[in-house]
Order: structure tokens, then sequence, then C-alpha cells
């Protein structure tokens, strides 16, 4: 009966491992600290939010007038007062010190001028080191500037007897645009970043541990004797990788509950499509991993090794910002990381409800991915055994 | 410094790895998009919705894709093939005719939020714009004008301002790598024990250790400046002497990060771990590096008063971008030079618990 002996063979190779890892305190402690630490720091300290601006202010008309624009600017979310200057010249300083984020210039002549209904120019500094929020923060500018405007001329003739400003319709024939943040309505940052940082959880961390525990036989030389035993090639392999498997799945539903729990992110899709996704994803690691363990001759080669691949990884796969903010010639390259097609498959999945019909393509390259590190890993395995 | 250079795959991690990451991170990092697709639905189909459609055609922040008509606008969102789809109704240009205001809907994906945020923002510069040039002579005088300047980097471009803060990252994880696993090396290998029936002293050893790691941090930090001033495109914007001084500092700050971290923790692996959580963790996350630190949660926000590298950081942008000088950053040199010297003085405690443990 060499197949029932076979069958038992695994199952003790199994129960061998498990043993082995129930006794590696550090392996256990990495498959639970980090999803919930990680997911949550990096969850609330990445935030691209770009409110509270300290808007200094130059106000050379000193008039009623001046300090309405003043106070328009600042009753919005996006500015706050962040202190008033006498010239322009100690405006810039303060900004150039990092004391201010903007600053707006009000000339001497603003509040005669609106009188007259003459055109007038309000000066707007903003801080474009960040371009990002340099480009949020003009936007707010202009759109706090529009609805200002808009309340101009009506008040204009309620107070003064100026006859210049025409008082008909004021938005004649103008276009207002409604927009609709579909899928996440409340604009959370949170949901897009935890999402992503889980993508990179699981190939990180299942390509850690499994290094880990691929060199951790060899440093022991206790390989060899795993050699010497009548199981087979695939028997160990498949004996080492199946309770990683079982473990970092049970790390990928701590980190869904994370999300849902701590984060809030609505679950739309389907939990088994993300969860078979997920599988996909650590398998994929896991290969990662054990050709990284075959790279190296002790633990400490495996980790630098691993400073080389994983930068590049993650900072190449869109899980942490869009892949259109790319340069153009690293476009391409995300298609190639399984981070970005796993971060795709929970994103959709969970914020906009996509099924198996617009989603494919990434679950196919991360099938290709899984079979095709899997296949290197064994080879390499193979080839290291022999 | 024998043992560094003989090291030559380390040495190749100090000096190689800094550069690549440099570039992919600076890439991988950058929040600001353009280019944008969105998908235009225009019911109406009239001139004047042309017109607008066109508006939104010429802009370089937004890309107009085509979408077949037979499909509902939502999966352009759902297959990702657009961020955005605005939707033109039937009685636009009848309204645009009337000179009545009429409303347009923009559909934005959300699900990036910081994305969305530009989306709505560009359309509605473009409609803002579009409104300007058809608003009757009389009113658009009447118009406040705001004439916005953008400092530091006018061209808007992310490179400039991650590249500084990837700097400091790569500056902040491998020299005190190097360090800490030179370290902990000693004490593995138990060569330290040489060092302990010498005559060299712990403050002598030490410094030699640091002085050679500091070595390596400023070719490390001269490899990068170099990528910093070609590829980035970037310049000393004012004095640089602050920079110069804070650098000195902070290259003796992380070699002492991490001879203290190698002299607290006697074993390589563990030495890495701490020195990738303490290095890179922190200082990538804490220190504003690409999010404000204002956004961090007050809970968590404390921290960063600890953190070396965001002083550092603050002082390289203000180096290459602002050009505040030492009025603006005297406080930060010195906060760098002073965790440099509690580091250095664990490390010292650290050697001293370890020799009367041999």
């Amino acid at each position: 009966m060499p197949r029932l002996a076979s069958g038992r063979r695994l199952q003790a190779l199994i129960a061998k491992e498990f043993s082995q890892i129930r006794r590696d305190r550090r392996l256990v402690i990495s498959l639970i600290l980090p999803p919930v630490l990680q997911l949550t720091l990096f969850g609330f300290a990445l935030s691209a939010t770009v409110s509270n601006l300290r808007l200094g202010v130059v106000d050379e008309s000193r008039t009623p007038e001046s300090r309405e624009l003043v106070a328009t600017l600042t009753e919005s979310r996006s500015f706050r007062l962040g202190g008033s200057y006498a010239t322009s010249t100690e405006l810039g300083n303060a900004i150039s010190q990092g004391t201010l984020d903007a600053g707006v210039v009000i000339p001497y002549r603003y509040a005669r001028d609106l009188q007259r209904g003459r055109p007038t120019t309000v000066q707007f500094l903003l801080n474009a080191m960040n371009a990002n929020t340099a480009t949020i923060g003009q936007a707010y500018a202009e759109g706090v500037m529009q609805s200002y405007n808009s309340t101009l001329p009506r008040r204009q003739t309620d107070a003064g007897p100026d006859g210049n400003v025409a008082p008909g319709p004021s938005r004649q024939g103008q276009v207002r645009l409604v927009p609709a943040f579909l899928y996440n309505p409340g604009l959370v940052d949170s949901w897009f970043i935890a999402t992503g940082v889980f993508g990179l959880l699981l190939i990180l961390n299942s390509s850690l541990i499994a290094s880990a525990a691929m060199v951790k036989e060899r440093e022991a030389g206790t390989i060899e004797q795993l050699l010497m035993s009548p199981a087979s090639t695939a028997e160990i392999i498949v004996a080492k990788i199946t309770p990683l498997l079982v473990l970092l799945s049970l790390m990928m539903l701590l980190a869904i509950a994370v999300l849902k729990v701590v984060f809030r992110v609505p679950f739309h899709g389907s939990l088994p499509f993300v969860l078979s996704g997920g599988v996909l994803c650590i398998l994929s690691g896991i290969s990662l991993g054990t050709v990284i363990a075959t790279l190296s001759k002790s633990a400490q080669q495996a980790q630098l090794t691993a400073f080389f691949i994983n930068p590049p990884l993650s900072s190449l796969s869109g899980a942490l910002n869009p892949i259109e903010a790319m340069p153009g010639w690293l476009q391409p390259l995300t298609a190639l990381n399984p981070i970005h097609h796993f971060a795709v498959i929970v994103r959709d999945a969970m914020l906009k409800g996509s099924g198996v019909a617009t989603l494919w393509p990434n679950f196919l390259a991360l099938f290709a991915f899984t079979l095709v590190l899997g296949g290197l890993s064994i080879w390499r395995f193979r080839k290291q055994l022999s | 410094m024998i043992q560094i250079v003989r090291d030559w795959r380390t040495l190749a991690l100090a000096l190689v790895l800094p550069v690549v990451l440099l570039v992919l991170l600076s890439a991988g990092l950058s929040l600001r998009v353009d280019h944008l697709p969105i998908v235009v639905e225009d019911f109406s189909a009239s001139p004047a919705s042309q017109d607008f459609v066109d508006a939104f055609r010429a802009s370089i922040s937004l890309h107009v894709v085509p979408w077949p008509v037979d499909r509902r606008p939502e999966d352009a969102l759902t297959s990702g093939a657009a961020r955005a789809v605005l939707i033109i109704p039937e009685h636009f240009g009848r309204d645009i005719a009337r000179g009545v205001e009429t409303s347009v809907q923009l559909l934005v994906d959300a699900s990036d939020a910081n994305s969305a945020r530009l989306t709505a923002g560009y359309a509605g510069q473009i409609t803002r714009a579009y409104n300007r040039q058809r608003a009757p002579a009389v009113q658009r005088s009447a118009l406040v004008q705001t004439a916005i300047r953008l400092w530091y980097n006018p061209g808007l471009s992310s490179k400039k301002f991650y590249g500084p803060g990837i700097f400091v990252l790569g500056l902040s994880m491998f020299p005190p790598l190097l360090a800490a696993l030179a370290m902990a090396r000693e004490s593995e290998q138990k060569t330290i024990l040489q060092i302990y029936v010498s005559s060299v002293s712990a403050h002598e050893f030490l410094l030699g250790k640091i002085a050679a790691f500091t070595a390596v941090a400023l070719a490390e930090c001269l490899v990068m400046l170099t990528v910093l001033f070609t590829y980035f495109g970037l310049r000393l914007a004012g004095d640089p002497t602050p920079f110069i001084v804070a650098t000195i500092l902070y290259a003796f700050c992380v070699a002492s990060f991490g001879t203290m971290v190698g002299a607290t923790i006697p074993s390589q692996v563990a030495a890495m771990q701490a020195v990738a959580l303490g290095g890179f963790l922190l200082v990538f996350l804490l220190s504003g590096l690409i999010f404000p630190i204002e956004n961090i949660p007050a809970g968590l926000r404390w921290i960063s008063n600890f953190i070396w590298g965001r002083y550092y950081i603050e002082i390289v942008r203000d180096a290459l971008l602002q050009g505040g000088g030492w009025p603006a950053v005297w406080l930060k040199v010195l906060i760098i030079g002073l965790i440099g010297a509690i580091f250095y003085g664990i490390a010292w405690r650290g050697m001293r618990r370890m020799q009367l443990e041999a």
C-alpha cells in the first residue's frame, strides 16, 4: 500500500512543520502583530487629506470688504488663519520658514475698486513644495473665491448707491458642476490606503515568513536529514507550504476583520472572491520567499536580499498611490506586480462591488504569478537539494 | 574601516541600493496625478454642450476617453477605464441658450479619495474657466480676480518633493543597518572579546566604529545628492551651511543609532529587524515624508517629535526648495545633534554592560 504510506508520511511531515512553527514564538508573533499594527499605523498615518492649511494674511486695504474676504477664506475647512502680517516680505519669510502654508495679499485699493465696480486682483501665495497639497489647495482657493464673487454684485447693489454694476441675473447661462463621489462619498482616505496595505502585507509577510522557515532548516543543517528520509522533494515542499498557507490565511482573515472593524471599509462584493484572490496572493508570496531562501545561505543574507526586492515591489504596486502618478516608463511594470493585481481586486470588490466579470484579468494574472513563482521555487529547491 | 572595504557586497548595499530606491520610490509615492481618464456622456448633443466638452478635451489634467454609448457609464468606473464620468443633461443646450443656470453631473470614482479630490478640483477649474469665458463683459469686470503664485515648486513636480524625503529615508536606513550588522557581528563572532582585552577603551572603539559609518553615510549622501541634482533637477536654494552642518550631524546620528542597536542587540537578524523598524517604518511613516504630519491622528502625532528623520527632512527640503537658511532651521540642527548624542550615550552603556558580562 504505497499510496496510503505516502499519505501518512505527508501527514507526519505537515504535523512536524506545525509543531516547528508553534515552537517558534517570533514567527507566531510576526503572524499576528503585523496585520494589526501595520494596517492601523499605515491606515491612520498615511492620509493625504488637505485641510486647515495655515493662511497668512497681508491686508493692505483694512476695510470691511477686505475683512469680509478674509473671513470667507478662513471660515471654510480648507484654510485657517495663521496670522496677519504687515508686509508681503514678512509673509514671504513666514512661508519660507514653514510657519505658513499659504498667504493672501489684499491690495491697498481693494475696497475702492470693488465699490467702483472695477476689477481687482488678490494675490495668493501657495507653498507648492508638496505638489499634491498645492494642487488641491489651489482648487480650494479658486472655489472659495468663486463663491465669494458670486455673492458680490448682489451685495453691492444692496449696500451702495453705485450704479455701475448691472443688478440683473448674476449667474446668467452659467454651468454648475455637481460632483457626486461614488463608492466613497465621505472621501475617507484610509479606505484606499488600508486596502493597499492589505495587499502589501500579504505578499511581504508571506515571503518573509516563508524565507525564514526555509532558511532555518538549512542553517540548522537538518535539511540533510529530511533528504535522507524516504519523503520525496514534492512531499517536503507541500508539507512546508501547507502550514504556512493555513497560518497566513488566518492572518488574512484577521486583516480583513481589522479593515472591517477599525476602518469600516464597506464590503459590497463577494467575500469568497476576495479570499480566493488572497490565497493566490499568499501562495505567490510564499513562492517568492522560497526563491529568496534558496538564493541565500543564512537568515541574515535572506533578509538582505529581501531589502533589494521589497522596496521596488511595494513602491511599484500602486498600493499606496495611484498608478497614473508614476512616470510613464514605469507604469507598465506594475502589470508584473502581484500586489498591484491584488490591490485592484480588493478595492474593486470591496468598495465598488465588482465581480468576476470585470476582475478576471487581475485574477488570471495572480494565478499566473503563483504558477510561475511556485514553479521557480520548486525548481530552485530541487536544484539545491540535489 | 578595513572591515568595511573588504565586504563589497554590503558596500554596494550602502551605495547602489539608495540610488535605486531614490528613483523607484519617488515614482511610487507621488500622489499628484494628471491625465486622469474621464468619460463624457453628452445627452444634449448641442453646439453649446460640444463647446463645453471641448473645454474638457483641451485640458491636460483630464483626458477624455471614448466609451460605447450602449454601456452604462458606471461600468467605466467599476472597470477602472475612467476616473470620472461627466453627464451633460438633455436640456443643457436649451438652458444655455436661454441664459438660465444649468447643472451638469460629475460622477467621481472616490475609492481613491485623494485622486477623487483632484479630479473634482480639475473639473471645477475647467468649468469655472468656461463660465468666465461666457460671462457678459460687465459682470466679468466686477469679479475679484485671484492671482495664484506657486512658490518653491512652480511646476508642481512631485519628484522635487519626494526626492529629498527619500534621500533622508535612504540615509536613515542603510548606514545604521550596516553599523548594526557590524556591531552585532562583532559580538556574535566574539571578536569583541579581543577588543575588551586590548587596551582600546569603550569610547575609542565606539567612536572608531561610528566614524567609519559616518563616512559611509556621507559617501552615500554624496552619491544620492548627485542623483538629486541631475535626475531630479534640484538646486541648493539658499545658504548651504546649515545643510552641510546638519548632514554631518545626521550622518553621526544615524551611525550612532545603528551602533546603539548593534551594541544592545547582539544578534544580527534581530538587530536588522530593529533597524528596519526604527530606520524605515518610523522615518517612513511619522516624519512627514509622504503625507503631512498634521494629518496623523493626534494620538500618534506626538511620536513624530522624537523621530530624528523628521527634523532632517525639514532641513533638506528647506535647503533644496525653500532657502530659509539658519533662522528657519537652527533648532532642528540642534535637535539632531542632541538625538545623536543620546544614541551615542545608550550605545556606550550597552558596550559597558556587554563588557561586564564577558
